[in-house]
């Protein structure tokens, strides 16, 4: 028995996928109203019969159009990810309105279809290479393996992904460039997006410049006081940025106000979201561009000591850097891999931003996923000390594999990042943004448990100069 | 105030090199303006190379001087460079003379080194070819115009080309059993490639830093800080942190290491400092082989003293087809007295340690130097690119700040990098440039740092 939602799967390898979608079903897209529909069609295209509210039977071809959990599903590799919906498990999916829904198929359909273009991959290859600055290193960190070595002279052996050195100084690049030439592929002439402390903005505000396209940024008006530099950034390299006043005027605010244009818009306009979290094909497509890194780290690993890492750590704020370092690992069971997140004053002081430890599951921004919700179901505001990790909600992928067991999930405060932040600089002399401090905070607590040579591998996602004047500020240094 | 080690040369200084007046340099927005140390030129040297502007095959073996590293040699570079310093300081020079040549020829250093430029730093850094800036000097001739490529230094740890010699002179300090380090800076990159060169190898690490420029570039001091380093403040500016240092390790010998940022100070300084900045010459020849199966046409750099322009320039100096082009700061024009124009304006003495053309008045005191860009507010000039100069090698030009604040934003919007002002000024110059090359001719621009450090700079300056 196969039960879909309404027209929301988009099969793959479909180019003119306009012409052939059913046409719009009067009844809104929610698991209770059952559709007749044949998903999954790769081979042929199959008739399309739509019912009005009755349920029947299918045989279909793939065991993995039943959507129950009762099968054995302990490996990794068989996990849909997501499946044909957007869904991983019960998280992800696709929450919103009705005008959206196209735009996300046409999205979608158009980042099969490059998946597999030779010439598509050879140009953001050629741009990563030359423009940002790929592959990076897997740099051994000698003076933090030292730190980390017991009396006895054992200790695991860490290695930093040096995903700092790219251009713009953090990893939303990767997804950045692969957006926008999505986004030329598709004919669209705007980009907008939400930016928080102005990284994702700039990183868009860049790629926007590079390609020759209109770039409107949407920050909170709050946000654009606390960053003006980041503000200034982004005007030097020709975006808009406008400030959105309602609400809290923080990042979700902004996040709203770039979907309301985005509906308004939606034949121009092309959104670039900044993580891995969204309504479908967001998470999926963000996680891809940013696979790049776990597959640079597969090959550095087997190059420098024949081997995989036995750790994989990053911090996590929608979960964009951690899904980029994991994707490639997390069908090899024997690979741990472990997110921080940030626990600002302490995770019972209320202002943190720990969102799969002590959040509820929700809809946030059109995914199902772990959020930070009171008991009326409002957004808590989030609080961390690194604006990149200060997000109420988290990547639904990440909701998933905490739920299946395969990611371990843990939280460090403020100050404990601020420590890892000046004692990497003093120790390695790189810089470690605020965000990816947190990683590096916990392997306080992870070195100790490791037998000898363990091989960790933690993504350094961005350098910290932005945050020199917040750190200098609370360490008195 | 005077630094210990620098005088003014006499004007009958006897030397054997034809004295090039140097119709190639233009200046920018302002009145033609030539300075050369007084002597004739003889026509009969002067030939036109393929542009049109004087060339001088230097004799050959002035050349295997430049580029010699094998063996120790007297620093000099023509009449330029040498070792102008208190007696006190000449044996360890000599120590370190010896063990630069001994690591070149170490494979395990060698090794370590090329892993640590791979890993830490980033290397190699990508030769980029800038599409939207191609079109941009196309479209304003008729579609016809330069291919112009991008080397982005600014990708490297810390922003800068300052790492290439900060990570392998800590190396060296290492190798000598020294623990401390000692180094001056003017914008503050040096100092703050150098506190992470020693952060990474555990070394204890004292910047020199004039208090004017810690009050223009604050984030610099705080980085430092970050990173474990000490920062000395010094009455002035880069020129007197500098002779500053010098000092210090004049009383400390044997104690610290003095890790030399530019190429300029006394021998072997100047050839360490250009050897290990090389590496970024070395890695372009081949980019630009693999890209267009050729050489550069024109590599263009920037210069305040001149590593990075050194650095690139290395590798290609005895390719005659490959025309090497320097662009300082004319300031706010190069008779207004407020520039960092050296070459141009500048008179051959000595200054810290080394023979080369500095900016300085008829008593022989400096000039101030003044630049929107910090990094080239350095009175001299890296004597190997005097040498260059006279012997009509290179080309120089200059741009003025508000050119290089232009250019600045130019490239952000076109290509969105940040350029430093500095490299800004070596982006300035393709206004000028661009519409004499013929269409496809291939340049080659050293973007020697990344800009964030002049977002505000930039952002608040009045474009009239």
């Amino acid at each position: 028995m196969a039960i879909r939602a309404a027209a929301t799967s988009a099969p793959t390898a479909r180019s003119s996928s306009a012409l052939s979608l059913p046409p719009p079903i009067s009844s809104s897209s929610s698991y209770s109203s059952a559709q007749l529909s044949f998903g999954r069609a790769k081979s042929t295209t199959r008739p399309r019969t739509t019912v009005g509210c009755a349920i029947s039977c299918t045989m279909t071809r793939e065991a993995a159009a039943v959507t129950s959990t009762e099968k054995d599903d302990s490996d990794p590799a068989l996990w849909s990810r997501p499946d044909s919906f957007g869904r991983f498990g019960k998280f992800g999916g696709k929450y919103v309105p009705e005008t959206l829904m196209y735009a996300l198929t046409e999205l979608e359909s158009a980042f099969n279809s490059v998946k597999n273009d030779p010439d598509f991959q050879a140009k953001l290859g050629g741009i990563l290479k030359d423009y940002v600055g790929r592959e990076t290193p897997l740099y051994f960190a000698e003076r933090l393996t030292d730190h980390y070595r017991r009396p006895n002279g054992e200790g695991p052996h860490i290695y930093l992904k040096r995903e700092d050195l790219n251009h713009t100084g953090a990893h939303k690049i990767n997804n950045a460039i692969g957006q926008v030439l999505l986004a030329k592929r598709l004919g669209k002439k705007r980009i907008i997006a939400e930016t928080g402390a102005g990284q994702h903005g700039v990183a868009t505000a860049t790629v926007c410049a590079r390609f020759g396209l209109e770039c409107i940024i949407y920050m909170g008006a709050q946000d654009m006081e606390r960053q003006s530099l980041n503000v200034f950034r982004m005007r030097l390299l020709g975006a808009e940025v406008r400030g959105v006043h309602s609400g809290t005027a923080t990042l979700k605010d902004a996040t709203s106000e770039a979907i309301r244009d985005w509906v308004t818009n939606v034949e121009s306009t092309h959104y670039i979201l900044g993580s891995v979290a969204g309504p479908h094909p967001y998470p999926m497509m963000v996680r891809e561009f940013h696979k790049v890194i776990g597959e640079e780290t597969r090959r550095q690993a087997m190059e420098k000591w024949g081997g995989k890492p036995d750790i994989l750590v990053a911090c996590v704020g929608g979960g964009s850097n951690a899904m980029g370092l994991f994707e490639d690992f997390v069908k090899d069971k024997d690979v741990r891999l472990i997110g921080v997140e940030a626990a600002g004053l302490g995770l019972d002081s209320g202002k943190h931003a720990a969102t799969l430890t002590k959040g509820e599951v929700g809809v946030l921004h059109g995914a199902m996923s772990y959020l930070l919700q009171d008991d009326d179901g409002q957004i808590i505001e989030p609080h961390s000390i690194s604006a990149g990790l200060d997000y109420p909600g988290v990547g639904p992928e990440h909701s998933f594999l905490k739920e299946k067991g395969r990611a371990e999930y843990y939280c460090v405060t403020d100050e404990e990042a601020l420590e890892a932040f000046k004692r990497v600089s003093r120790l390695e002399g790189i810089i470690p943004a605020l965000e990816t401090s947190h990683a590096l905070a916990y392997l306080e607590k992870l070195c100790p448990t490791l037998p000898d040579k363990t091989k960790v591998v933690l993504n350094c996602s961005g350098r910290g100069d932005k945050d020199v004047q917040t750190a200098i500020k609370y360490l008195k240094v | 105030m005077t630094s210990l080690f620098h005088f003014k040369t006499t004007a009958g200084h006897r030397h054997n090199y034809p004295q090039v007046v140097c119709p190639n340099h233009a200046v920018i927005g302002g009145n033609r303006h030539f300075k050369t140390s007084k002597s004739t030129v003889n026509p009969s040297v002067l030939r036109l190379n393929k542009y049109g502007t004087p060339a001088i095959d230097p004799p050959k073996e002035r050349l295997e001087w430049v580029v010699d590293t094998k063996s120790p040699s007297t620093g000099k570079f023509g009449r330029f460079g040498g070792r102008f310093v208190a007696e006190t300081l000449i044996s360890a020079l000599e120590e370190l003379e010896v063990v630069f040549h001994h690591v070149l020829q170490d494979p395990e250093f060698q090794e370590e080194l090329t892993t640590a430029l791979k890993d830490y730093v980033g290397r190699e850094t990508p030769l980029y070819y800038a599409e939207r800036l191609t079109a941009h000097y196309k479209g304003q001739n008729l579609g016809r115009g330069p291919d112009i490529y991008i080397k982005r230094e600014d990708l490297a740890h810390l922003g800068a080309h300052k790492m290439n010699n900060a990570l392998a002179q800590a190396m060296i300090a290492k190798r000598m059993g020294l623990t401390a380090v000692i180094a001056a800076t003017g914008a503050g990159q040096h100092g703050v490639a150098t506190a992470a060169a020693c952060a990474k190898f555990g070394l204890s690490c004292t910047i020199f830093m004039g208090t004017a420029d810690m009050e223009k570039q604050p984030s610099s001091v705080d980085l430092m800080n970050l990173l474990g380093a000490k920062v000395r403040p010094t009455a002035g500016s880069f020129k007197d942190a500098t002779s500053d240092s010098i000092r210090d390790w004049t009383e400390k010998l044997g104690e610290v290491y003095y890790l030399a940022g530019t190429a300029v100070g006394p021998h072997p300084c100047p050839t360490m400092v250009r050897e290990f900045q090389s590496v970024i010459g070395r890695e372009t020849r081949r980019q630009a082989a693999e890209k267009w199966g050729g050489t550069p046409d024109a590599v263009v750099a920037c210069v305040g003293s001149g590593s990075n322009a050194l650095g690139i320039f290395h590798e290609f100096v005895r390719d005659p087809t490959v025309r090497l082009i320097v662009v300082e700061a004319a300031g706010f024009g190069l008779n207004s007295g407020k520039h960092a124009a050296t070459l141009a304006a500048g008179e051959v003495g000595v200054y810290h340690g080394a023979m080369s053309y500095l900016l300085q008045d008829e008593e022989g005191q400096i000039i101030c130097p003044h630049s929107v860009g910090v990094g080239m507010e350095y009175p001299g000039v890296a004597p190997e690119l005097s040498f260059l100069k006279e012997t009509g090698r290179m080309e120089f030009y200059s741009a003025s700040d508000e050119e290089a604040v232009e250019a600045y934003r130019r490239v952000a919007r076109l290509e969105g990098i940040l350029p430093a002002l500095e490299a800004s000024h070596a982006f300035a110059y393709l206004e000028k440039l661009c519409p004499t090359l013929p269409d496809g001719a291939k340049i080659i621009i050293s973007c020697s740092g990344r800009g964030e450090k002049d977002t505000e700079t930039v952002f608040n300056y009045p474009i009239s």
